[in-house]
């Protein structure tokens, strides 16, 4: 099988909360892989429909209301795996990644190495413009991802991800804001899957700062996963 | 009769009387009800029935028992709060969820 056949089954999901700025640039970048890009508009107060409808092989799915990151992104795996999805890629809507980065947390997934990837701006130098606050607070929070999920991972809260289709029916995220990306790290470990990181850039623009979670917004992951490790 | 049961039996009879109308509609809601507001009557009338208990359990007066307690209980609220709200928030979760992707294929046709 040629790589374009591999992109051909490969759905790239991009959770969307009032983007409307910056999804247009995103799609551009994305829509010369060849793959199917999936917008779940988070029921956004933005007409995002209006952007997402210039280009026309994207598929565009509509929570009525905001229901999370996390939630958008299920929506968007759930119609993926309908649409028989071999490899599935999450992707931010603000424009902090780079669709260069794309063949390369693929490749691992393609040949079969890892059932998932995860990128990391942590895994070699210069991959990221994160402020000094920022950087702390994602270093802390690799430690309070490996207290809850037993995983140690250079980036914990990175949104840029490739998977095949077992880890896409396998993982299922329940949490609907952000603590979604710990209970990815989580199931990963629980059902052993094979998992690998790849370096790739988390560019901030004065857009996606703005945009983006604060850093006090660690505090309400934090208290997500506690509540949620008490009552499951 | 001083001012403070005054206060506290009205309360009471007002909290009870709400219930009653909203949730009139299961004996046990019914039976239970009756038994807290016997139960708040009667230490009510009777401030020194609640200091006996308190002496008992090794409290200096019934009011602080009663502080006490409404903490442990008020965190059993709050958490049960939580878990309902959780479970609330899975089932509309499921509903938009459901409603995203049966609207996706009409989207797709007839929009572009």
């Amino acid at each position: 099988m040629s790589s374009e056949e591999y992109y051909k089954e490969t759905f790239i999901i991009i959770p969307a909360y009032n983007e409307k700025a910056a999804i247009s640039k995103v799609l551009g970048d994305l829509s010369a892989l060849g793959c199917v890009i999936i917008v779940v508009d988070d029921g956004s107060l933005e007409d995002i429909k209006e952007e997402v409808r210039k280009y026309k092989e994207v598929v565009y799915l509509r929570h009525k209301v905001n229901l999370g990151q996390g939630a958008a992104l299920q929506t968007g795996i759930d119609f993926a795996i309908k649409q028989a999805a071999k490899y599935i890629v999450s992707f931010d809507a603000d424009g902090q990644h780079s669709a260069a980065d794309i063949p390369e947390i693929l490749s691992p997934v393609f040949s079969g190495e890892a059932d998932i990837v995860l990128a990391s701006r942590f895994l070699v130098k210069g991959k990221h413009n994160a402020s000094m606050i920022k950087k702390i607070v994602l270093k802390g929070g690799r430690w309070v991802n490996y207290f809850f999920t037993g995983l140690y991972l250079s980036d914990a809260h990175n949104g840029l991800r490739a998977m095949n289709r077992l880890a896409a029916i396998t993982i299922r995220i329940s949490e609907n804001r952000m603590a979604h990306a710990t209970e990815i790290t989580a199931q990963i470990k629980k059902h052993k899957l094979r998992y690998k990181e790849v370096a790739a850039n988390v560019i901030y623009t004065p857009y996606s700062r703005q945009k983006g979670q604060s850093s006090l917004n660690s505090l309400k992951i934090f208290f997500d996963l506690v509540l949620q490790k008490l009552f499951r | 009769m001083n001012g403070i049961q005054i206060l506290l039996i009205t309360g009471v009879i007002l909290v009870a009387v709400y219930f009653f109308v909203r949730l009139h509609n299961s004996i046990l809601d019914i039976l239970l009800l009756l038994a807290m507001v016997s139960g708040a009557l009667v230490f009510i009338f009777f401030p020194n029935a609640s200091n006996r208990i308190a002496h008992k359990l090794g409290v200096g007066r019934g009011a602080d028992l009663v502080f006490y307690l409404s903490i442990v209980i008020f965190w059993f609220v709050i958490l049960k709060l939580y878990v309902r709200i959780r479970k609330l928030e899975k089932i509309v979760t499921d509903v938009v969820r459901k409603d995203a992707l049966s609207e996706a294929g009409k989207i797709s046709s007839t929009d572009y």
